[in-house]
């Protein structure tokens, strides 16, 4: 079982400048718990402290946001995550 | 569920007159409202060739139909014109309570015409509209001239006006609303233009929607789903005051004129830093974000400085081209813009312009009055914002912007110049977000950052698919990011709210419900309004005389290698604009030289453009 984490510009670099990492894992949360898992500077950025996922990233699968409830969506095989900032700036 | 399609006041300025006209429910039916009004009257009202700054152009104030009401983040307002900076379709959009405040005196449209004989403002009320003598206002700030007016009309008057850049006719001066600008494109240049210091507004809110009922329900639902959206959230806590973290940290922060991707002393101007001199927030009507942190300066040179900013362009203008680090001198440098009523996002490129002269020897201390433009020297710039807006020595040259200063400096100086059709580029490098610079290359009022935002390059955004940032093969996203930016400005949606997760499920509704027309639920018909407005704004460029050859990036993007000092992308530049522009053209419906063709002018309603279109 493979899930496909693409990681935006501004975390690649936390990441070894990877720009997407394959995964195990049922919901989007535990995904991401192994990829910080794998890169622990991505941690911060990834999730606040009370364990929620840090405020201005969205997560995407197969391109279609998953919000609200992000971090418990089932995934499956195959699946795509996208993380993304979606604060804009102006 | 009556149709509400809006009303018009048309205001005469040399004849003195004012007038009420409801809107045609064609024009509602094909525009929806907004920036898709805007540009269908500008089109239809407008005769090619005029100055912008004559007595016949035209300044068009819109509010959206959505305004004024309990839905969210789309009570904007905006103003559509002739550019005196660019000689293009203009569209220049703001924050604040004036939207609002237009909606509750009846009004979407305002279109201003003529030229006042002497300094006037306008007085409109859900009774009527006067034309009064602004002769004591005449000269003073955006404050002191918001205060006066406030004074004089009571505690509900909201004011749109210009300062003294605008008065005195600066190309790229900015209409002010509370502290909210209405920067880009010299929309301010073109009220100096016509006499016209301020629109005062005195109402009480007051509901205007075909189904009230609906448009409640919907915004119930909006208001849920956007408080616990993690984007809002971030948005609430930071506005825009540590995107450069961001665009800092993956290289496409602009530095010295557009030579560097990094700033070096970046750890000096991060968002936490501006945190720390954070003395408040502002909002605009009916929006819980309160984006607006305010901020002041409590010692040093510049104490006392306060704004309600900088916002992220801001802090990238007054830091970025002249590679300055001082937090305090982009506040102060905010706060005189904001005054004297400047896009701080010109004022900054034509800054970073003269430093990069300075360096190179094209400009001397005795062309500057005595100031020394090194980089990092924070106090002449400070000094120059002032000098522009009061066209004073340099300030005069600069007034005019980057591309006539640098024709009339010559000697090489229009490889300094950094502009899109003559408008000064925004605060995302296009060699590192290739997409968002193929933006500003055919963005139809010049190198805008909102006009089909790249949210795929810069943040990773997935949809309609995701890009490689440093790739010159992404027409359809920049197509599809400016089309989607042109229907969601039919309601004036805040740019900032499209990721708080409520806008593709519930705008076309809200806008239904407001307007009484079923058919905007349909999210193809409003996506194809907004390619309507996208190509009748093209036309309208076509028949000042733009084409193809207008639509390029500055020499330095498509030459010189990008400097990112330490993030990906060092060596970048942007190779094949003319592949792209190929592909572009194409996928759009356009002819090789960027004129749309007959087919497809036809296929999207605008049979009336095909007389104006030339062969090519």
């Amino acid at each position: 079982m493979s899930i496909g984490v693409n990681l935006p510009p501004f975390l690649q670099q936390l990441a070894e400048d990877v720009k997407r990492v394959d995964v195990r894992g049922g919901t989007v949360g535990e995904c991401l718990e192994e990829l910080v898992g794998r890169y622990p500077r991505l941690k911060p950025r990834i999730f606040a402290g009370d364990g929620r996922l840090a405020k201005g990233l969205s997560v995407y699968i197969n391109g279609e946001n998953a919000y609200p409830g992000e971090l418990a969506r089932p995934v499956r095989d195959g699946d795509n995550l996208h993380l993304a900032h979606l604060i804009f700036g102006g | 569920m009556a149709l509400n399609t809006g009303r018009l006041l048309r205001v005469d300025l040399s004849g003195g007159k004012v007038a009420a006209e409801t809107i045609p429910e064609s024009i509602a039916a094909d525009f929806v409202g907004g920036r898709g009004y805007g540009i269908r009257y500008l089109y239809e009202e407008l005769p090619p060739g005029i100055d912008p700054l004559g007595e016949k152009n035209k300044l068009i104030m819109l509010n959206g139909p959505l305004a004024g009401n309990k839905a969210q983040a789309v009570s904007r307002w905006m103003v559509c014109t002739r550019s005196p900076l660019t000689g293009a379709f203009a569209r220049s959009a703001c924050g604040a309570d004036f939207g609002a405040w237009l909606k509750f005196a009846g009004y979407e449209v305002i279109i201003v015409e003529g030229k006042a004989e002497k300094p006037v403002y306008l007085h409109l009320t859900p009774d009527g509209c006067e034309i009064l003598d602004a002769g004591e206002i005449w000269g003073q700030n955006t404050g002191e001239t918001q205060a006066w007016l406030n004074e004089r009309h009571g505690k509900n008057t909201r004011t749109a006006c210009i300062g003294p850049a605008g008065e005195n006719l600066v190309k790229y001066a900015a209409i002010v609303s509370d502290r909210r600008t209405a920067g880009r494109c010299g929309t301010g240049t073109v009220l100096g233009s016509k006499n016209l210091k301020a629109i005062a507004i005195t109402a009480q809110r007051n509901v205007q929607l075909a189904d009230p009922e609906a448009y409640d329900k919907l915004a119930k639902e909006q208001v849920n789903i956007i408080k616990n959206n993690g984007a809002f959230q971030s948005h609430k806590e930071w506005g825009t005051t540590a995107t450069q973290d961001i665009t800092n940290g993956i290289g496409i922060y602009p530095v010295r004129n557009f030579r560097y991707g990094q700033h070096i002393d970046y750890e000096k101007i991060t968002g936490e830093e501006y945190r720390k001199l954070r003395t408040g927030d502002m909002g605009c009507y009916s929006c819980p974000a309160r984006c607006g942190k305010v901020h002041t300066v409590a010692s040093g040179i510049y104490a006392g400085a306060h704004s309600e900013g900088p916002e992220y362009e801001t802090i990238w203008a007054f830091t970025g081209p002249i590679e300055s680090s001082s937090i305090e001198a982009s506040i102060a440098a905010d706060q005189l813009c904001d005054d004297f009523g400047l896009d701080t996002i010109s004022t900054g490129g034509c800054i970073g312009f003269a430093y990069e002269l300075y360096e190179k020897g094209l400009l001397k201390k005795s062309d500057t009055d005595g100031l020394e433009l090194t980089y990092g020297s924070h106090e002449p710039m400070v000094a120059l914002v002032k000098k522009i807006a009061m066209r004073e020595g340099i300030g005069d040259l600069l007034a005019e912007g980057t591309m006539r200063a640098a024709a009339s400096i010559g000697k090489g100086a229009e490889a300094c110049a950094i502009h899109v059709k003559g408008l000064e580029l925004p605060a995302y490098e296009p060699r590192g977000a290739k997409s968002q610079g193929y933006n500003y290359v055919t963005a139809n009022i010049g190198a805008n950052h909102c006009y089909g935002y790249a949210a795929q390059d810069i943040f990773g955004a997935p949809f309609p698919r995701p890009t490689d940032r440093f790739s010159e093969e992404n027409a359809d996203v920049v197509i599809f990011n400016q089309d989607g930016t042109a229907s969601k400005e039919t309601g004036i949606v805040c740019g900032f709210s499209g990721g708080w997760g409520w806008a593709d499920e519930l705008f076309g509704k809200l806008l239904a419900a407001a307007r009484g027309v079923k058919d905007f639920e349909d999210k193809d018909y409003i996506n194809k309004v907004g390619e309507r407005m996208f190509n009748l704004e093209r036309a309208f460029n076509v028949r000042e005389g733009f084409d193809r050859k207008q639509d390029t990036l500055p020499k330095r993007m498509l030459t010189e290698p990008l400097h990112t000092r330490k993030a990906p992308g060092e060596g970048q530049i942007v190779s094949h604009q003319d592949e792209f522009l190929d592909k572009y053209y194409s996928l759009r419906g356009w002819s090789k030289e960027g004129i749309p063709t007959p087919e497809k002018l036809k296929e999207i309603g605008l049979d009336f453009v095909l007389k104006d279109m030339p062969v090519k």
